[in-house]
Order: structure tokens, then sequence, then C-alpha cells
């Protein structure tokens, strides 16, 4: 079950309010890095939504994000349409995405369950990238940032950018946090647990999976139109099978169940990541050897330890599980 | 009537080198249970391993014989390693895991042998092109789909007419009971795993006078590989079979009469087996 815990509360305000305090004291590559941070952010806590709390392991979530930058940069570039009326229509088209894969995957599990949202991933990735139209593998460029001069805001200024993409990042949190306290989301990770017991209980388990799906499909999708209008430029590498895979990553590393710890693990993820570049070129060799250590020793992520550490002193005979194995065993009972 | 034999040629060709791969993929997936995420690059080391080997040796059948070997020999350190303590947790601890190897295959394999991309000579005993049909088709080509057929003859003998043929078919359709009749489930495991790095290895050093070898290309097969496996039915050899075909086929075709829909159809194919048919097409079990 999810808690606002005050370790979450703090971990996150601290999170935000430092990567906000750095951005103005940051050059223009850092206030970069922490756009790029925030984006990822919102496409952790996405992922975390439907991975961590509705055992759904997604590998679409780099297409929706995808397609929350497509839909933006379509609308804007080759339409002239606002970017106020594009930024609700590209998170509106992931969710009815979400939604779809939701449905049509609520009655698989375990593997298949991966490999059909691999698939519908994939689906869209190949059609972006053939569809001259859409620019192909080229990209679609001209993308526009949304106009804020009314709130007095200048987002062509990379600080205020930065400034307004982590507010963005702060609200999803905010949504994902309510979403899970609700009635909704406690039926949710109900289903995670026991399945079978829920739909005894009557409830319809397969419509809560796709709604879940949408509303991770609307985060994902939002993180896409920031990372769109950062860059103004968009391309089908931005939602390929490795993108979801980086962003399952992350959700691992910084802890997968616990919301705030993806969060944690993008914004560690995209620092480490400039650290490591500077140091070696092979940065994903190192991502690739903390990943296998991560999941074979604790299963619990940055995050998951240190939350894992002060709940165990504090019931010290409380058994502690890491949501992985927990996500696992699950997975296992229905496969 | 050229353009439908070549084409037809040029499916065959691309269905035996699915073929190869996804073999491996689909009996250690349907024996263990364990998702390998990392099969694509054990085919790259593969490629790679025949490069040096030919460079070493001076002639193609150099590496021919000494990708499998080595690849499997990197499939006997990876389970010991890792694969063996990782069988009995969830698929997502395995996806992650071989996702984690992925990347340190493609680094390593970038430090070894750089990034740019090599090739070999196809064997002289195989080159030029042979009249087939009334086309003049490749011979090398030609080679590849024969061998592919060869194996596939091979482990169809292998799985259905021998001793340990038997026992994977046991271990694959209910592994513990297979235990209780004195199988050493454990070892079959292992053998069949290094059997399919050594596929992955042999379809490696085949494709590579075909195709660049690059530090990617294991994860550009990887997917259609997996798509093979999932359409077919997980751990069936005639699924393998058949799934490879499918999907040599429509790539095949679907470049040549529907570039934009080629790609996109065989993962609406895909999805629509997972749908309608979540054990794949011809499933190991009944």
């Amino acid at each position: 079950m999810f808690q606002q815990t005050r370790t979450k509360t703090i971990t996150i305000v601290l999170l935000l309010a430092g990567m906000a305090l750095y951005t103005g004291f940051a050059g223009f590559y850092g206030r970069e890095l922490i756009i790029e941070a925030a984006y990822l952010v919102i496409l952790a806590i996405s992922l975390d939504l439907v991975a961590g709390y509705g055992g759904m392991i997604s590998l679409c979530h780099g297409a929706i994000f995808g397609i929350g930058a497509y839909v933006f940069a379509v609308l804007t570039s080759m339409y002239d349409i606002s970017p106020l009326i594009a930024l609700p229509a590209a998170i509106v088209a992931g969710a009815i995405f979400g939604l779809f894969v939701g449905a049509v995957t609520s009655k698989t599990s375990g593997i298949f369950f991966i490999m059909t949202t691999l698939a519908f991933g994939q689906m869209v990735y190949v059609y972006v990238f053939e569809n001259r139209a859409l620019g192909g593998d080229d990209g679609l460029s001209g993308v526009e940032r949304i106009d804020l001069s009314w709130l007095g805001l200048d987002m062509g200024n990379s600080m205020q950018f930065a400034w307004f993409s982590i507010v963005l990042a702060g609200l999803a949190y905010v949504v994902a946090a309510a979403v899970l306290r609700s009635g909704f989301g406690r039926t949710l990770v109900g289903i995670r647990s026991n399945e079978g017991r829920m739909r005894a209980l009557g409830l319809p388990v397969r419509r809560y999976k796709a709604v879940a799906f949408a509303i991770s499909g609307a985060l994902a999708a939002l993180a896409g139109t920031i990372a769109a209008q950062q860059t103004m430029f968009v391309s089908p590498q931005m939602m390929g099978w490795m993108m979801s895979g980086e962003a399952l990553v992350i959700v691992i590393l910084g802890g997968l169940g616990t919301l705030v710890g993806p969060a944690v693990g993008a914004v560690l993820f995209v620092f480490l990541q400039h650290e490591v570049s500077e140091l070696t070129r092979y940065w994903h060799m190192i991502v690739g050897i903390v990943l296998i250590l991560v999941v074979v020793l604790g299963n619990r992520g940055a995050y998951g330890q240190i939350e894992h550490m002060i709940m165990h002193r504090r019931r010290p005979v409380a058994p502690a599980k890491s949501s992985l194995e927990a996500a696992s065993e699950q997975e296992e009972s229905h496969a | 009537m050229t353009f439908w034999i070549v084409q037809a040629l040029n499916g065959l060709q691309l269905s035996m080198l699915l073929f190869l791969l996804s073999i491996g993929l689909t009996v250690i997936f349907g024996l263990m249970h364990f998702v390998n995420l990392a099969h694509g690059a054990l085919y790259t080391l593969g490629a790679y391993a025949a490069v040096s080997a030919v460079a070493a040796t001076g002639t193609y059948w150099g590496g021919f014989v000494f990708a499998p070997l080595a690849v499997a020999m990197a499939g006997v350190v990876l389970y010991t390693g890792l694969i063996r303590r990782m069988r009995k947790a969830g698929p997502m601890s395995q996806v992650l895991v071989t996702f984690g190897l992925i990347f340190v295959f493609l680094d390593l394999m970038r430090i070894t042998w750089g990034d740019l991309a090599l090739s070999i000579a196809e064997p002289t005993l195989f080159t030029g092109r042979s009249e087939l049909l009334g086309v003049a088709y490749p011979t090398y080509r030609l080679f590849i789909i024969g061998l592919g057929l060869a194996v596939m003859l091979g482990l169809w003998v292998l799985l259905s007419r021998t001793q340990i043929g038997a026992m994977i078919r046991a271990g694959v359709d209910n592994d513990q009971m297979a235990a209780c009749l004195g199988i050493n489930v454990e070892r079959l495991f292992f053998i069949v795993f290094c059997i399919g790095c050594a596929l992955a290895g042999l379809a490696g050093a085949v494709a590579a006078p075909v195709l660049s070898v690059t530090p990617d290309m294991g994860t550009q097969i990887l997917i259609p590989t997996l798509i093979v496996v999932v359409i077919g039915g997980l751990g069936s050899l005639k699924g393998a079979i058949a799934g490879s075909l499918m999907v040599g086929f429509i790539q095949t075709f679907g470049a040549v009469l529907a570039p934009q829909l080629a790609s996109v159809s065989i993962y609406a194919l895909l999805a629509a087996v997972l749908i309608f048919r979540p054990a794949g097409l011809f499933p190991a079990k009944a």
C-alpha cells in the first residue's frame, strides 16, 4: 500500500528544491541537465505507478513518451497550433494510447505482459521511423516552446524553462501520489498483491488496470512534451525500446514501488551519466554492472534501501520484503 | 517470376538466420522459463569471434568453427556466474539482469573490437552466384539456407529421436515431474543453455559475411528474434520454424511490396498472436 510518509515528503521536496536551487547557480549546460532530469523524473514516476504499484512491467513507456513528444511537435511545427493546446492534446493522446495498451494487455501477466507491451511500443516506433510525413528517422524540428508570457515567464530563457519543468515534475508527483492514495490506488495495489481475490470481491480488475495504464500514459506523454520543447526537436530515437529499458533501469536503480525512489533515480542517472561520461566513454557498461548488482543483491534500489533502513530501525520485527521480490512472487503466482 | 523467386530466397535466407537465433532462445525459454535478452549480444560476440578467428587462421572456416565454441564458453561463464542464481527469480529480475548484460557486452565489444563496422569475406567455396530455378543467386546465401535446413533437421532428430531429446521435451513439459523421474534437470538446463549459445555464435559467424559486424547488431536482431519465439510458442521447435518463416517472409516481401506497412505488420501480427493465442501458435506444452 502506498503511504505518503514523512521520509517521502522530505525527500521529494528536497530533491525538487535542490534541482531548482542548482538551476539558479548552474551554467547553460547544467540547466539543460536539470531539464533532462525533470522530464525523466516524470517518466520514472509514471512507470513506477504501473510497474511498482500495479505490477505491470511495461516496456512501452518509451513509446508513450515519444507519442507525447511527437503529438506536441506535429501540432506546433506542422499545424501551427498553440503549444497551450498542443500540450493537453499530447497528454490526452498518451492517455488514450495507454488506455488501449492497458485494456488489450490486461488479461496477460508476467513475461507475456512484458512482451506485449514491447510489441506495441515497437509498433509505434517503427511506424514513426518509417513515416516520411513525420520526418522518418530524421525527426522533426521547429517545435515551439509553450508561451507563458501572460504569466510573466519567458520560456526561451533556459533557467525559467528549467523551473517550469521542475514545477511540472512536482505536479506529476502530486498527481501520482493522489491517485495512489485514493480508493482507486488502493485497489490497484490490491490487484498487484492478489488479482484473483480482487476479482472475487467483484471488482472489474481489467478496467482498473487499463485506467491505471491510461493515467500513467498521460504522465509519460507529459514528460515527452518537455523533452520535445527542450531541444525543440523530436526523433524516433526517443521512443525505441532502449528508451523504455532505460526508464525501467531508472525506476529499479531508484527503488521500484516507492514513487520517490524513481524520481531520485532519474536525477542520479542524469548526473552520473554526465560525470561518468567525462571519465570514460563506456558509460553503458557501468550502468549495466550497477543494474545487475542492484537486482542480484538487494533489489531495493537507492531510495528503497534507505527507506528500508529507516523502517527497519523503527520496527525491527517487521518482515522486510523488497517490492521487487513481492512483484516477482506475484508474477509467478499468476504464471 | 524471377523477382518472386529471388525474394522468396531472400525471405528464406533471413528466416534461417532468425531460426538459428530463435531456436536457442526458445528452448532456453521453454525449458528454464528464463528470459535471456542478452541472446542478441551472444550473436554479436559470435560474429566478432569469427572476425578474429578468420584474421588469425586466414580462412572463413576457422571462424565458422571457432565462433560457436567461443560463444558456448561465454555461455558457460554466464551460466555459472549469473544465470543459475537468477533461475528462481521472477521474469522481471531476469529481464533486468539480461538487459544489464546487453549494456556490458555492448561496451566490452566496443573496447575489444572498436566502433567501426568490420566484415569478413565469404568462403572461397561459396563465392559468386549459382543458378537455381532459373535465377542467379549468391551462392553464400544458398549456403545459409542449406545450413539452416541442416540445423533444423539435426535438431528435429535430436529432439524427437534421441534420449537427451526426450529428456529435454520432458523438462519443457513438466520440469518437476522430470526431476522426480531421475532426470538431472539442472544439468539439462546447462547443456541446453550452452547449445543455445553455440547456435547464437554460429548465427553470428554465418551472418558476418552478409551483414556488417557492429557492436549493436545484436540489439537490432533481438526484437525480431523475440517476436519469432513468442509467435511460435515458447520452447517448441515447430514454433521456432513457423515463426522464423513468417517473420522472415513478412519482413522481406513487406519491404519490397509495402515498405510503409512491412515492419508495422510484424508487430501487429505479434500483438494479434499474443491477444488471441497468448501461448503462441505451436506451444510446446499441450
